[in-house]
């Protein structure tokens, strides 16, 4: 045998052998697999391995031939098992990913949300409905004076309209409020005008029954200021209205009677249940009376001290319970103090 | 009140229902301030119900009680099977024809007992006109047979129920509302005039004492003698019913039907049964006796104004008149009063013994006093119209005449200011002519004259803008937006945090409650509040509605565990929930102050399990802490470089050893502990209950302002562990206070990671560990340094508890 057909023997086992592991590599599917090729190609039993370390025993022109031609072809072998290997490592590995199964639907580990009242939750809606009118929040206490819950309010002594407030005594003169109205009086006995407040608070009327609770929540509203008038008392109550129970809704002044504004008036807004044909939600009338409101009675500034013909006022009150039932559809005024979970729960 | 549609139209000329409806009248009293809260149709009620004449009738052929009868019913003769046993042949009965509705049921034609009946006669129980169900209604011979029941009976007419304000004591009559709706709606407004003034006081055959003026500014009084005694005209009685009136007997239903007209109360005395002819009006005298018509006995004293004649009282003024001298069957003369009494005074009677009439409701709210006599002669007028009595005979009249005519002057300007719309001066003064206030333009002001019973309640400038914006229509004005030029909306800073911390307490997962302000003297017993001086000092109410609402709290803790104990019962057992409220406590004398003081409190109550058994988490019980990091939640949001610190505390109603008062930079500002196991049970709950409660007002206004930023350090911290033996009674605040002492300015954070007690140690001892971090903030710390710290730390711990640094 020449050189050449030793050369050309040499080369076609390599070219063989070459395509055997080509071949097989195709078919590898496994990790474990690719071992084995591997082994099989480039291990110590390998052709090319043996081929190599017998290089010595050929002729030396023959050596760099055959030794770059092996070492070609097990580059070619050792890249394309990595090549494989790193495929089939991504297969395996998103393989392993996918046996980590947890069930998406059950439930998480409880972070418990408490609710607020939804007297609070109405009131804070309310106030910044009234924050966003530029109104401040007022408060004041819940055991008045007689002074300051009626005959500042041009309440005096032996007015008819007395007969309304049941009133709980601690004294002859101290009383529990039985509006949030004197906060009116305390705050511009500090204050100057432009005044732009809400005062919202528990009050309190002698009165138990299925329609009335020892005590309850209002949200009372004064505005004191040069060139305030009833269009503006309107514009007010309205924006307000629309806010709380929805722009579709409308809204109507009544004239009505309180004695510590003039004039007065009762508002509406339409029944929301039969669109204001008439049901039995708003007895046949279409309407539900949500707030009674007025021009502050010039007599009242005479007690604080304002001049009646330099500023005016408008007022307004409203029972949160009441705009709590009507936005919610609450048939039960007992149930806002019963303080069951069941019901504080819902909202 | 109620009026009836016809019953106005009386005074309104050429009123017309088609162009204007009862729903239109309804609709405009509303809009006016007269609250229109019902209106009923009550002629629909009687439909098919007609007069009919019993012709002839005969014995049911196969059921004894019954009879056949033939009922000419105007344009046939029916046959109607009847049970009733008290008519004869020619009554004119009240017959319901097939299609009308009695009693609820739809009359039909059908058999009864094998006999054809082609209707119903009725009883005056099943028209709704009384209670009267014995035998069937019969009616007079001025009742024309054919023709509709209701019309002829006066009840084919329109109810409207009305809400007067108090402020109108004018309209508590159809006369005063038939004013209103002819100043609406310009319909001519017409009442009976009478001449009354030439028979006043023409003899002293009767006198008229009056002790006080100011209580009784008139009383006017009229004898009629030899009544005839007859039963009051149906359409009477009926409009009575209509307004909610029992009919009793002429003269008393007279006495209604104009007080319900004019809305002047009138009340009628036998006179025969008064002792003398001479009416004195005085206060009662102390411990006077009077019955009263309502069969009630009242004790009266030297406040309340009393009708009398010369022996003792025979009514309590303006409110109810005495059993003794009341209109009775046998009555043949009668003293008819028509008085005017002193509102407040009225009112104050009225709340004092407890009885309100439709005389009081009126006089306290200050009626006019020319109304007396108008009454007086409307009460001839109409008595005469059915019984023919005649006018004629004296009228006395004790009256102290004062100013009734009132001069205003509206300026134009004003009514722009007040309404911010210039209404022209002359729909102005249409507006009044329409309410007869007299009225004269005069350039830029009116001057007007306010009617007499208007006199009260029109005194001054803006009662009249009211009116004209009253008439003039609310629903007429602009709605204006006010301006919003220097200033903004805002809550307060201490609003601002109350709404924060409501919404973190939620967060923790507690639920709001909101609770009467009240409790009872047992409850204060129960929770041994009167004991604590912190709880005591509870404001008394001096006229609750019940025992439970004597007290106002001083604590929030008796309700919210009366919130815990209901929900247990609706079975809801694990409970988290607290209340922000005031509570309130009595001042001493010495704060110059009458109001109680008053303290925004937090309660926050806890029980039950505080971890739900779950597919991935053991159930676990409340325990102390869980309340504890509640309040350190809160305490970390507002409180930083804050000392917070739980001290023991010896409160009645916690227990004994579980039982803290929290304080914050050494100030206290509540009170934490475990609810004392007895209370629980007592309460009938079958769980550990936790309680805190905190001084809302403390605790917000004692929060460091002005927070600043501090760099962040970059050197390395050393976390070194440590844990020491010490006995069960030291307590972890003094072994972390003690290390901190120890640690100099390095050391930065002291953390508790664990607590063991068990074989590994002694008995009576817990094993603590801590984490210390250790940092410089300006360079890196040397191993050394940190050793030298803690070595220093062991030590002063073995000192102070004897505690070893466990291996
Ligand atoms: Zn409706």
């Amino acid at each position: 045998m020449d050189d050449k057909e030793k050369i050309d023997d040499i080369n076609k086992l390599i070219d063989s052998e070459l395509i055997n592991f080509t071949r097989e590599l195709d078919n590898v599917k496994s990790l474990s697999e690719l071992e084995s090729i591997k082994t099989k190609y480039t291990g110590k039993k390998s052709f090319l391995t043996v081929t190599l370390r017998n290089i010595g025993s050929l002729p030396g022109q023959l050596r760099p031939i055959i030794g770059n031609k092996s070492n070609a072809a097990r580059k070619k072998i050792e890249a394309d098992i990595l090549k494989k290997e790193q495929i089939l490592k991504g297969v395996e590995y998103e393989k392993k990913l996918r046996e980590e199964n947890i069930d998406l639907s059950l439930p998480g580990r409880g972070i418990k949300a408490g609710k607020k009242n939804i007297i609070s939750s109405v009131i804070e809606e309310i106030e910044e409905i009234f924050i966003g009118m530029g109104f401040e929040i007022a408060e004041g206490p819940e055991v008045e004076t007689d002074y300051y819950n009626f005959e500042a309010l041009n309440t005096p002594a032996d007015h008819p309209a007395r007969s309304l407030h049941d009133t709980f005594f601690v004294s002859d003169r101290v009383l529990l409020r039985t509006h949030t109205s004197p906060v009116q009086i305390r705050y511009m006995e500090k204050n100057k005008p432009p005044i732009f407040i809400i005062v919202p608070g528990k009050v309190y009327r002698r009165d138990y029954d299925v329609t009335h609770t020892p005590m309850f929540t209002q949200i009372e509203g004064l505005v004191v200021d040069k060139g305030i008038n009833f269009g503006n008392l309107k514009w007010t109550i309205e924006t307000f209205a629309y806010e709380i129970f929805g722009k579709k809704r409308k809204v109507r002044f009544r004239p009505h009677y309180f004695p510590f504004t003039e004039p007065s008036a009762e508002v509406d807004v339409s029944c929301n249940i039969c669109g204001g044909k008439g049901c039995r939600s708003c007895s046949g009338s279409g309407w539900l009376e949500i707030l009674g409101a007025g021009m502050v009675d010039p007599n009242l500034y005479k007690f604080v001290g304002y001049d009646p013909e330099e500023v005016s006022g408008f007022a307004f009150g409203m029972g949160i319970e009441r705009i709590c039932m009507l936005k919610y559809g609450i048939d039960d005024l007992r149930l806002f103090f019963e303080n069951d979970l069941r019901f504080i729960d819902q909202f | 009140m109620k009026v009836t549609l016809n019953w106005i139209k009386e005074f309104l000329d050429n009123y017309n229902q088609n162009t204007i409806s009862p729903g239109d009248i309804a609709n405009m009293l509303t809009m006016s301030g007269t609250e229109v809260k019902k209106i009923e149709n009550t002629g629909s009620k009687y439909e098919n119900i007609i007069i009919g004449k019993i012709v002839d009738f005969t014995k049911h052929p196969s059921a004894d009680k019954l009879s056949l009868c033939k009922v000419d019913t105007g344009t046939r003769i029916a046959s109607i099977v009847c049970g009733a046993k008290n008519f004869k042949k020619g009554d004119i009965v009240v017959t319901a024809l097939p299609g009308a509705v009695v009693n609820g049921m739809t009359i039909k034609e059908n058999k009864i007992r094998g006999q054809i009946s082609e209707g119903m006669m009725c009883s005056e129980m099943e028209l709704g006109l009384s209670s009267d169900s014995e035998g069937i209604m019969i009616l007079d011979n001025s009742f024309r047979v054919g023709e509709s029941f209701s019309k002829l009976a006066g009840l084919d007419d329109v109810v409207f129920e009305l809400e007067v304000t108090p402020n109108r004591p004018d309209c508590l009559g159809v006369i005063g509302i038939a004013r209103e709706i002819s100043a609406l709606t310009g319909i001519e407004f017409k009442i009976p005039e009478y001449d009354l003034d030439k028979r006043l006081n023409i003899d002293s055959n009767f006198i008229i004492e009056i002790e006080d003026y100011n209580l009784c500014p008139r009383y006017t009084a009229k004898i009629f003698e030899n009544i005839t005694n007859i039963q009051t005209p149906l359409w009477m009685r009926n409009r009575l019913l209509m307004c909610d009136i029992r009919s009793i007997s002429l003269i008393v239903d007279l006495t209604n039907y104009i007080m319900l007209e004019t809305g002047q109360p009138l009340h009628a005395f036998d006179k025969d049964l008064l002792h003398s002819n001479k009416i004195v009006v005085r206060r009662a005298k102390e411990g006077e006796k009077i019955k009263l018509i309502d069969d009630s006995m009242r004790i009266l004293d030297n406040d309340i104004l009393v009708i009398a004649d010369e022996k003792k009282a025979v009514a309590i003024a303006g409110i109810m008149g005495g059993k003794d001298t009341e209109i009775n069957p046998d009555t043949k003369n009668i003293l008819l009063e028509a008085a005017n009494f002193n509102g407040p005074s009225i009112m104050r009677t009225s709340k004092k013994i407890g009885l309100r009439s439709e005389a009081s409701n009126r006089f306290e709210k200050k009626i006019d006093p020319l109304l007396t006599l108008y009454a007086v002669g409307r009460f001839e007028d109409v008595l005469n119209k059915i019984t023919g009595y005649g006018i004629k005979g004296c009228i006395y009249d004790n009256y102290k005449k004062t100013e009734r005519k009132r001069n205003i002057v509206l300026r134009t300007d004003r009514v722009v200011q007040i309404l911010g719309k210039d209404i022209d001066k002359n729909t102005i003064s249409r507006i009044f002519t329409g309410l007869k206030i007299e009225n004269r333009i005069r350039d830029k002001e009116i001057d007007t004259i306010v009617p007499s019973w208007r006199y009260e309640d029109l005194e001054r400038e803006i009662d009249l803008i009211e009116e004209i914006a009253r008439i003039y229509g609310y629903d007429k004005f602009d709605s204006i937006p006010t301006t919003v030029t220097g200033r903004r909306g805002k809550y307060t800073g201490y609003q601002k945090v109350v709404r924060e911390i409501r919404q973190s307490l939620c967060d923790t997962g507690l639920s709001e409650v909101i609770n009467y302000s009240f409790y009872s003297n047992d409850t204060i017993k129960k929770f041994k509040l009167d004991l604590e001086k912190e709880y005591s000092d509870n404001v008394e109410i001096i006229n609750p509605i019940n025992e439970n609402f004597r007290y106002l709290r001083t604590t929030l803790l008796p309700s919210l565990l009366k919130n815990v104990r209901e929900n247990i019962n609706h079975n809801i057992k694990d409970i988290g929930i607290f209340e922000i409220s005031k509570i309130f406590k009595k001042r001493s004398d010495e704060d110059n102050d009458i109001l109680p003081l008053e303290i925004n409190k937090i309660g926050i109550i806890l029980t039950g399990k505080r971890v739900q058994k779950s597919w991935n988490e053991e159930e676990r019980d409340t325990d102390f802490y869980d309340l504890k990091g509640i309040l350190e939640f809160i305490y970390d949001k507002y409180y930083s470089n804050s000392i917070l610190k739980i001290e023991e505390s010896d409160y009645k109603f916690f227990h004994p050893r579980i039982n803290g008062s929290i304080r914050i930079n050494g100030k206290k500002m509540g009170i934490i502990g475990k609810i004392h196991p007895l209370l629980v049970m007592e309460a009938e709950i079958n769980q550990d209950v936790y309680y805190m409660e905190l001084n809302l007002d403390d605790f917000v206004n004692n929060i460091r302002k002005g927070k600043k930023y501090k760099p962040i350090t970059s050197f390395p911290a050393i976390d070194i562990d440590l844990a020491i033996v010490v006995d069960e009674e030291i307590k972890n605040d003094d072994i972390v206070n003690e290390i901190k002492k120890c640690g100099s300015s390095l050391l930065k954070n002291v953390r508790l990671f664990d607590i063991y007690r068990g074989p590994q140690i002694e008995k009576n001892k817990k094993s603590m560990a801590y984490s210390l971090n250790f940092r410089e903030d300006s360079r890196t710390l040397k191993d050394i340094e940190v050793e030298i710290i803690v070595k220093r730390i062991l030590e002063n711990l073995g000192k102070k508890f004897n505690a070893k640094i466990r291996e």
